[in-house]
């Protein structure tokens, strides 16, 4: 065996002096930088999960926050489509009526210019032929036709009915009776007349006659506030009066 | 032929005499502490570690896991001691590919030095976990007629420890001396790199085997230990195994907290 026991002793030493160098230079440090680093990681791990919370709590309130927002964008999308409709169908409404408002105007325009237009035809027409009428009955006119309705007149006194004949002969028994003519009347005529109309309204009746270019062609007899007569102008007085109340009567 | 570096003498001054041994010793602590040192000034805390800082890391940790593999308790207070057994004598068996270097484990001296702290070591971890009463009744366990054998056994293993490592490096030297004079080319480096090989297994073999001696003297805490163990490994277990690493790192440190102390005593003693 080669044991150097001074050897041994110092190497022991040696040994006792690493321990410490090592543990002083190795396993410390190392150690704890090994820890530091573990808590280190552990604190980046807990900052880690605690940010992964935060983020997690963040992301489910802004999912709330859009879900909200969609909501509402909808409730007010469907609020504003409403509304649209609503004024399209009020501004549909308006326009209709409106339309049929100026349709309806314009058309009561057009039959109110239409019925003015036809009156006015009309008047004109029966104006016309009033005058036409006129106009050819006055060139008729002449001293036969006036004796032939002289004819009629005395006709129709004799015909008088008792109403008519008190009517005629009570109005005033000393009035003059007027005897109104186109044309002259022949003596032998007025005689007739004269006679007849005494023996009708009284013997003592006076009887007076005077020419009236306004009769056109005809006889009429006046007493008081009566007239009885047989005249054109009655008969285009009468045309003319029916033929008003006809246009009056159209329907426009 | 010189077979142990102690027989190398480079300086003496009456009956003090620095051998090779020694000179190599410190030249291996002075490298050993310089690197550490050297690294150590700069630790990174954060996630970028220098390559140096993460061998440094890789060593302590694969050491932690070796001593909590064996003792099945907390590494902290036998990490100063066993540890420092392993890179000592790793360094000193891989730095013979270095040309005319003499490893110290290659000599008796070195290697019984290192036993006789393991023979110390043990006892001061048994008292320490056990109080000195039930430290010694481990020695008239199961019966004490079993003392003599107990005894014989605490010794016998130390020398076993030291004949051991100085029989497996000093051989390999020589191996590789016979070699070089029998066929100087080729396989002399082969040799040389199962030198290597065989210079690691030893260190570990070294270190565990003195963490078992030293681990069965506290058995007693370590049975007390493993009960507590259980108990909190099934709770861990239910709690997961990432808050397990956790736990047993903190109480990790506060033990390598306590372990100066106790390794302290340990010298003095």
């Amino acid at each position: 065996m080669q044991i150097d026991w001074l050897t041994v002793a110092a190497q022991v030493v040696n040994f006792l002096i690493l321990v410490y160098l090592l543990k002083r230079f190795l396993y410390q440090p190392v150690t704890a930088a090994m820890a530091r680093r573990e808590q280190r990681v552990e604190d980046r791990l807990q900052q880690s999960r605690e940010r992964e919370a935060q983020a997690e709590h963040e992301r489910e309130r802004l999912h709330q926050r859009l879900e909200q927002l969609e909501q509402q964008r909808d409730k007010l999308m469907q609020e504003a489509r409403e509304q649209a409709e609503q004024e399209r169908q009020q501004l549909l409404d308006e326009a209709r009526d409106e339309r049929e408002a100026s349709r309806q105007r314009w058309q009561q325009q057009a039959e109110d210019e239409k019925d003015r237009f036809l009156e006015g035809l009309r008047r004109e027409t029966a104006a016309g032929f009033e005058q036409l009428a006129r106009k050819a009955l006055t060139d008729l006119a002449d001293v036969e036709l006036e004796a032939q309705m002289v004819h009629q007149l005395i006709a129709r006194l004799d015909a008088l009915d008792e109403d008519m004949r008190q009517q005629l002969a009570g109005a005033s028994a000393s009035e003059q009776v007027q005897i109104n003519t186109r044309f002259a009347l022949a003596e032998s005529q007025r005689r007739q007349l004269t006679e007849t109309i005494q023996q009708q309204l009284g013997e003592q009746r006076e009887v007076a006659y005077q020419e009236s270019s306004q009769l056109l062609c005809g006889i009429e007899l006046r007493v008081g506030g009566q007239r009885l007569g047989w005249t054109l102008a009655d008969y285009l007085d009468r045309f003319e009066e029916r033929l008003d109340n006809a246009i009056g009567a159209t329907p426009a | 032929m010189t077979i142990s570096p102690d027989q190398i003498v480079l300086w003496a001054w009456g009956p003090l005499h620095l051998n090779a041994t020694v000179a190599w010793t410190w030249a291996i602590m002075a490298l050993i502490t310089l690197v550490c040192w050297g690294v150590s000034r700069r630790l990174a805390s954060g996630p970028e570690l220098s390559r140096w800082q993460n061998a440094l890391e890789v060593l302590v940790t694969g050491l932690r896991d070796q001593i909590r593999d064996v003792s099945q308790q907390e590494p902290g207070q036998y990490l100063p001691f066993v540890g420092t057994l392993f890179v000592f004598i790793a360094v000193s068996n891989l730095l013979t590919l270095v040309p005319f270097y003499l490893p110290p484990t290659g000599s008796l001296s070195t290697t019984t030095a290192l036993a006789l702290c393991v023979l110390i070591a043990v006892p001061l971890y048994g008292i320490i976990h056990r109080g000195p009463l039930g430290y010694l009744r481990h020695y008239i366990e199961p019966t004490p007629l079993m003392l003599p054998f107990n005894l014989i056994g605490e010794l016998s293993r130390t020398l076993a420890l030291a004949v051991r490592l100085y029989g497996n490096i000093m051989s390999g030297t020589v191996i590789v001396g016979i070699l070089l004079s029998l066929t100087p080319f080729f396989f002399p480096i082969v040799m040389q790199l199962l030198g290597l090989l065989t210079g690691m297994i030893q260190a570990y073999i070294f270190a565990v085997l003195a963490m078992v001696y030293i681990a069965s003297a506290s058995s007693a805490n370590r049975a007390a230990d493993q009960g507590s163990d259980q108990q909190g490994k099934q709770q861990s277990d239910q709690q997961g195994k990432q808050q397990d690493d956790q736990q047993s790192d903190q109480q990790d440190h506060q033990q390598s907290d306590q372990a100066p102390e106790q390794t302290d005593r340990s010298t003095q003693a």
